[in-house]
């Protein structure tokens, strides 16, 4: 189980995380969303302790993640938004050097790179060095070193970033596929429809602060299941909720030909929630 | 075991990069010699100028050997390639990280004068080299492996670490002890030179080459600047809170 504790980043005057609280369950798969600049990225950073909180902490079973808790840190394996990679080495030497850090065995890091490569379909340019791969090629390595070590805890900082459709099909594929083997992910995205589809439970930033976390069914229902979206000319489309489906289609009946029923996304919980705050400014 | 690590990746460095860095810990070094010693042929106390040059360049090949193969790396992977975030979140603890990064800083710079060594070898100077002089090298090596990890971890930019070697280590390289005597300096400004690292490590290994024997309180000196450098950069990486 991950616990964090009124986890506070401060850079010099400008509060990127805010007395921030959750828990996530050992084995969930878990969504943190928000606009640009929400402080999701800042969370990922503390999570793999590249930055130290202002205040706060970060528990992992129980027991505070520091730069120095070795046992806490072996659970824990990331894929971060930028390429975090040494460009110089080969796909081979970037394997090693993960399976190296982890203390594992030569044999068993030989074994785990063979198959992660293969799995992703970058075998035959593994003695390519990292410099000379496309943004997906690097993306799939950072997702294989990631694996390399059979981490509990997976944290993904958008993962899916800049990626194609069939990719992102098959990221999500193999993330479920991770999740229930019972590791624990927690992901960050901008995609909405992935955080619909893989999340049990998400988390709303704001401005550093939470805002609301609840599972994505949930916050639908909240918002109201069915919606009927409006574009009348010349304006902006506008959607309204509705709690049941007889009221949305009755409401859909009075309008013109501009109007159209659908089910209720996180998307559009998402552009409610934040929007409003957006408007405001 | 982590340092096991840290030094297997500077060796995949250094294979790959073998010609560059052979060649770059050749180039400086080797036209000191061939202008100062050979073209501008003086003498020094009666003895053969390059007597007195070639321990200075031993030492200040060590010095840049080591802090060019950190401080440039560890900028680039802090800033640029990210890569210093793999380390960070994998359980190697850090302190094996630090030191691994000493102990292949100090390699390099022993790589550096191993090759002037090889270049002079040749020409037939009566130099003596012996355990000492390379206990000397390798302790000098760490000590601005050690400078060099501390400056890369202060770099807002990875073009911060050019600025070091101009600001740092060229004066180091031309005022401590290496092509001319600290006893000629004013003052005051003789003391502030001789108390840092390069002046005690060529003094000693040019001790030692001429059979004059060296201060034990060289390597006391060298030794202070290990510790006081090395325990920042433990709290460096262990505290900074935005590394």
């Amino acid at each position: 189980m991950i616990e964090i504790k009124d986890l506070t980043k401060k850079f010099q005057d400008f509060t990127a995380v805010d007395h921030l609280n959750l828990t996530v369950r050992t084995g969930e798969f878990f969504g943190l969303l928000g606009p640009n600049g929400a402080g999701k990225t800042t969370t990922i950073s503390m999570m793999s302790t590249v930055l130290l909180p202002t205040s706060g902490q970060i528990l992992i079973d129980g027991r505070p993640l520091t730069r120095s808790a070795s046992e806490q840190k072996r659970k824990l394996s990331v894929i971060t938004q930028e390429y975090s990679m040494r460009q110089d080495m080969t796909m081979d030497e970037v394997m090693e050097y993960q399976g190296r850090l982890y203390y594992m065995p030569r044999k068993l890091i030989r074994q785990k790179t063979e198959e992660l490569l293969s799995f992703t379909g970058l075998l035959d340019f593994r003695k390519r060095t990292v410099r000379h791969l496309s943004g997906g090629m690097k993306r799939k390595l950072m997702i294989c070193r990631a694996l390399m070590i059979d981490p509990e805890i997976l944290l993904l900082d958008e993962p899916t970033a800049g990626m194609d459709a069939l990719s992102r099909r098959q990221m999500w594929n193999l993330l479920r596929k991770l999740n229930n083997h019972n590791m624990t992910i927690i992901l960050t995205t901008h995609y909405m429809e992935e955080a619909q589809s893989l999340c049990e439970r998400v988390a709303l930033m704001e401005k550093g602060r939470l805002d609301k976390v609840d599972t994505p069914a949930n916050l639908i229902r909240e918002l109201g299941a069915y919606a009927v979206d409006e574009t009348s000319s010349g304006q902006m489309l506008q959607s309204r909720y509705f709690q049941n489906r007889a009221e949305a289609i009755a409401w859909l009946s009075d309008r013109g030909e501009d109007a159209s029923f659908r089910s209720t996304t996180l998307e559009d919980v998402f552009v409610e929630r934040m929007g409003h705050h957006l408007e405001k400014k | 075991m982590g340092i096991l690590t840290v030094l297997w990746e500077k060796w995949t460095e250094f294979k790959r990069d073998f010609y560059k860095i052979t060649l770059a810990a050749m180039m400086a070094p080797l036209m000191y010699l061939v202008i100062f010693g050979l073209g501008i042929q003086t003498t020094s106390h009666g003895e053969p100028y390059l007597n007195y040059l070639i321990p200075g360049v031993v030492a200040m090949s060590t010095m840049t050997g080591s802090f060019s193969a950190v401080a440039q790396n560890m900028s680039v992977q802090r800033l640029y390639e990210k890569a210093l975030d793999q380390v960070m979140v994998s359980p190697t603890p850090l302190w094996q990280f630090i030191v691994g990064q000493i102990i292949g800083g100090a390699l390099r710079g022993m790589y550096s004068a191993g090759i002037i060594l090889l270049l002079t070898l040749p020409i037939h100077t009566g130099l003596i080299y012996n355990g000492w002089s390379f206990l000397i090298m390798f302790l000098n090596g760490m000590v601005f492996a050690t400078i060099a990890l501390v400056l890369s971890f202060l770099a807002k930019s990875y073009t911060d670490a050019p600025r070091y070697q101009a600001y740092i280590i060229m004066p180091m390289s031309f005022l401590c002890n290496t092509f001319f005597s600290t006893d000629s300096m004013p003052e005051g400004f003789r003391q502030a030179v001789n108390a840092l690292p390069l002046s005690q490590a060529s003094s000693m290994i040019r001790g030692i080459a001429t059979e004059n024997g060296f201060s034990p309180w060289g390597i006391g000196i060298l030794l202070i600047y290990l510790a006081v450098f090395s325990v920042i950069s433990f709290l460096f990486i262990y505290r900074k809170k935005n590394l």
